[in-house]
């Protein structure tokens, strides 16, 4: 075939640019450390990398939300054993009036009773990070507060359960609502005789709105002289009534009846009727203690595969848009070599000319 | 024959060397020329005389001059020229929309989307906080930002194709009038002639409509009298030596028709420069443009619904979270108005676009834009509201058959984006009811939207994202690959016209030296001659 002398220098041009083209773009790669550096370099790959990152991001989220609610819940596992540790108390004490003991001390145990009620008050109250985090989804306000008309403790929560996502159409609560923890998980009715055999029946009422069981409490039969009906909402309302059980006296502060020895008798009742009413609070504050325990397992379980879901697609990401350095190194090297190669080559064409013969 | 016969020989030799020089002179000065055809001189025996009862030659004339030109390559070479223009427009157009799309630096909209979601889960987790509200109204600015960009990248690119065109517009018309021009010297120079005589003209021609050829879809024939004849969509741009304007007009959706002698022929141009744009504007907007709005409107729509239905912590409800959707209409009627167009429920709005047409009976048509199926119909009232998918629209006056109304939920959906909250204590987290300030559970809802799969979109929104990403990914290796191609096959189309009219230097080199050598034999015939001359005046 006849080669015309514009054709050589035009592929020779074209030859060049080829070849820098390739050096640029091995640069590019060097430069950036990636292999896809536009979404045509490899549309496919493009977008299994994007997908990767967004996995990676979403799931570094799932992971951040799993802290977040861990920590919510060791805060509440320390307000749980605090509160069982109190209760704990509580029922001693209870049981001290229980086994007669009404020594001139008594004023003292209420105070202290009195003091355990606050305790638990406060545990009840717990907050963390400005949020009180036993009044389901009204955190701006504490669960139980006192009510000076009734003189009981009132809860202002709700039964909200704070969700949050940790996985894929997966959440789990980080909180317990107030009333499901320091109120009481009794059955619709119980009976059972105190220590002195005198009968005594627990009836429960739950108020679904709050989950507020308010338990009505009756000692004796009615119109025996020493029979005695009150009710408890929750664990402060049994520390508030064993304090003043202790001094004889109604929660208002008036005496339990007009009779000195049976205010003395309904007040070692009460405390003998609430000591096993504090036992099932305990029971069902260890139980919810566990309950929580059991979340926070199955957050640590789903961290470690967060973590290792987050290496896998990092791993995935690097491979599908991650340049191989030094497979881009040796390919750079390639290019260079045959660019060099043409321009020698080029250097003798170029120079090859039938003019330079005919001098 | 006489000793005179052998001075008109010699100077033969001479002339025609002469001339041989001259053309090999040219050649040598056109090597770097494009287009030009290497051209070569053809010598013949000058007439015989009868001399003594013997014919004797008288020496060499030039016959004329050879143009090495091969018409089906330069035919290939014209069809090619508007494949590579094509090429080259697609390439420049994907090129700059791929780049709009870029997420390798994890700086696009994927990220932006994961962070928007990301921060209502961070709510999700503590609704009352106000450190993450206020970092979700910044990641939903950041979002707005972001998605605003991504439209401007694509309307900057539809813009600069509109620039590009206006340009190629220009050198249509301009090359045409240069066709026009070459044809009336070509008619004039070989005006009696029986073949192409004027070969540099030739090669000029084919030149400008090689590069004509570049820019847009045409045809081309050549006439008895040596013009060409350039169609445009069966139109002629070029006849003999006159020309018809070609012209672009602008249409109300942006985009250019295009019109030759009156007659719109945009449906012609596919190939060239120019055909490239067409396509490419079209395909732009018809498929990476309105999805990405689609898209957003969606995020729009999904995050909207779902925020009415829940409570700020100061107790409001029912607030949009981004800006509402707006309802944009075109009007290709001259007698009727839209005077309205809203959503009156945009949970049953499906994110379509539409048309609504008018028959002679003053019925009319909603059928879907993408689709083309009839969504609804009726008789028109002047002013009573057509209700279709939760759109109104209301028109006013007197519709003709082919009248034709443009509804569009899209149009206007990421110039409208933006965050509709501006106090943090509306963004509404809680879904039960209001004065729950830990409720999360709305803010959980919309942060699982993410994984959701969005009717609207038949994907979720993740999918839908990254299958805008992958078609403009692939378009631009498409088109990549295609200019690589069409400049490969131009290359050797273009080595099989040089084989054929290149100019060889070395080649040129030997005639070079072929001629000066016969020339300077012609000169020495005529010294021997007058050596003669002197020999015999000297008797």
């Amino acid at each position: 075939m006849r080669i015309g002398s514009l054709a050589i220098y035009e592929q020779l041009k074209r030859a060049v640019q080829e070849d820098i083209n390739e050096i640029s773009e091995k640069n590019t790669m060097l430069f950036t450390g990636k292999k896809i550096n536009k979404p045509s370099d490899d549309p496919v790959g493009a977008v299994r990398a994007i997908d990767y990152r967004v996995s990676i991001q979403q799931s570094e989220q799932y992971k951040s939300n799993m802290m977040g609610a861990g920590i919510f819940m060791s805060v509440a596992d320390k307000a749980f054993t605090a509160s069982a540790d109190v209760l704990d108390k509580l029922i001693n004490l209870a049981d001290k009036g229980v086994n007669g003991d009404t020594s001139e001390n008594r004023n003292q145990f209420s105070l202290e009773a009195a003091g355990y009620r606050d305790v638990l008050h406060s545990m009840a109250n717990t907050k963390f990070g400005g949020r009180h985090i036993f009044s389901g989804f009204k955190t701006d306000q504490q669960a139980f507060t006192f009510n000076a008309a009734t003189n009981t403790y009132d809860y202002n929560g709700d039964l909200g359960l704070i969700n949050v996502q940790i996985d894929k159409g997966m959440t789990i609560a980080q909180n317990v609502p107030g009333s499901n923890v320091f109120s009481f998980g009794l059955g619709a009715s119980m009976s059972s005789v105190l220590s002195d055999g005198t009968t005594v029946s627990y009836t429960a009422a739950l108020n679904p709105v709050n989950g507020v069981n308010t338990i009505t409490i009756e000692i004796g039969n009615a119109g025996d002289p020493n029979h005695d009906t009150f009710s408890v909402s929750n664990v402060m309302d049994v520390a508030n009534t064993i304090s003043y059980a202790w001094k004889f006296q109604e929660v208002d502060g008036n005496a339990l009846d007009a009779s000195a020895a049976i205010s003395k008798e309904k007040g070692l009742h009460r405390m003998d009727a609430l000591s096993a009413l504090a036992d099932t609070a305990r029971t069902k504050i260890l139980g919810t203690q566990s309950e929580v325990g059991g979340r926070g397992v199955v957050l640590n379980d789903q961290i470690a595969r967060t973590d290792q879901n987050i290496l896998n697609w990092e791993n995935a990401r690097a491979k599908t848009e991650d340049a191989d350095i030094n497979q881009v190194f040796v390919e750079l090297k390639q290019a260079e070599v045959a660019l060099e190669a043409l321009r020698s080559s080029s250097a003798n064409v170029l120079s090859r000319s039938l003019f330079d013969y005919l001098k | 024959m006489s000793l005179s016969g052998l001075f008109h020989i010699g100077r033969s030799g001479l002339l025609s060397s002469q001339s041989a020089l001259t053309i090999v002179n040219n050649n040598i000065a056109n090597v770097n020329t494009p287009g030009y055809s290497r051209q070569e001189i053809i010598l013949e025996l000058s007439s015989p005389v009868r001399s003594g009862g013997m014919l004797v030659g008288t020496g060499v004339t030039v016959a004329g001059i050879r143009r090495h030109y091969d018409r089906f390559i330069q035919t290939q070479i014209l069809g090619q020229n508007q494949n590579q223009g094509r090429s080259l427009s697609l390439d420049k157009a994907y090129g700059e929309i791929e780049q709009v799309f870029n997420e390798a630096q994890n700086l696009g909209m994927s990220k932006s989307m994961s962070d928007f979601f990301n921060a209502w889960q961070e709510i999700a987790t503590n609704p009352e906080g106000q450190p993450q509200r206020t970092l979700l109204l910044q990641k939903a600015s950041s979002l707005v930002r972001n998605a605003q960009s991504v439209e401007q990248g694509m309307t900057d690119t539809l813009k600069h194709m509109n620039e590009e065109i206006g340009s190629i517009t220009a050198q249509i018309n301009d090359l045409a009038s240069q066709l026009a021009k070459l044809n009336d010297a070509i008619i004039r120079a070989e005006a009696g002639q029986q073949s192409a005589t004027a070969i540099d003209l030739r090669d000029q021609r084919d030149v400008v409509l090689n590069d004509l050829g570049n820019l847009v879809d045409m045809t081309s024939y050549e006439n008895s009298d040596g013009s060409v004849t350039v169609s445009i969509g069966m139109q002629n741009l070029v006849s003999g030596v006159n020309t018809n304007p070609f012209e672009k007009r602008l249409q109300s959706d942006g985009a250019y028709d295009f019109y030759q002698n009156g007659i719109n022929v945009t449906g012609n141009i596919s190939k060239g420069q120019l055909g490239g744009f067409i396509s490419a504007q079209q395909d732009i907007t018809a498929n990476p443009l309105t999805d990405f709005r689609k898209f957003i409107a969606s995020v729009v729509k999904e995050v909207n619904l779902l925020h009415q239905s829940g409570f700020g912590i100061d107790g409001s409800t029912g607030n949009d979270f981004f800006n509402g959707l707006q309802i944009t209409t075109r009007d290709s009627s001259a007698g009727a108005d839209v005077t309205s167009a809203s959503i009156t429920n945009l949970s049953q709005v499906t994110l379509d676009e539409y048309y609504i047409t008018f028959d002679a009976g003053s019925n009319y048509t909603v059928t879907n834009a993408q689709s083309g199926a009839t969504v609804t119909s009726g008789a028109y009232v002047s002013g009573n509201p057509i209700s279709f998918d939760g759109i109104d629209m209301t028109i006013n006056g007197a519709v003709t058959a082919n009248d034709s109304f443009f509804v569009s939920p899209l149009t206007e959906a990421v110039r409208n984006f933006g965050v509709s909250v501006t106090d943090y204590r509306q963004i509404a987290a809680a879904s039960s009811a209001a004065g729950v300030p830990g409720d999360g559970s709305n803010a959980n809802a919309i942060g699982q939207l993410t994984e959701a799969g969005i009717s609207d979109l038949g994907d979720s929104f993740n999918n839908f994202y990254r299958t805008i990403v992958a078609y403009t990914g692939s378009a631009a290796a498409t088109a990549s690959d295609g200019l690589t191609f069409e400049n490969n096959l131009s290359s050797t189309l273009n080595s099989r016209r040089d084989a054929v009219s290149g100019v060889n230097l070395d080649e040129e080199a030997i005639n070079l030296v072929k001629f000066q050598r016969s020339y300077e034999a012609g000169a020495r015939l005529i010294r021997v001659a007058d050596e003669l001359m002197q020999t015999i005046l000297q008797l």
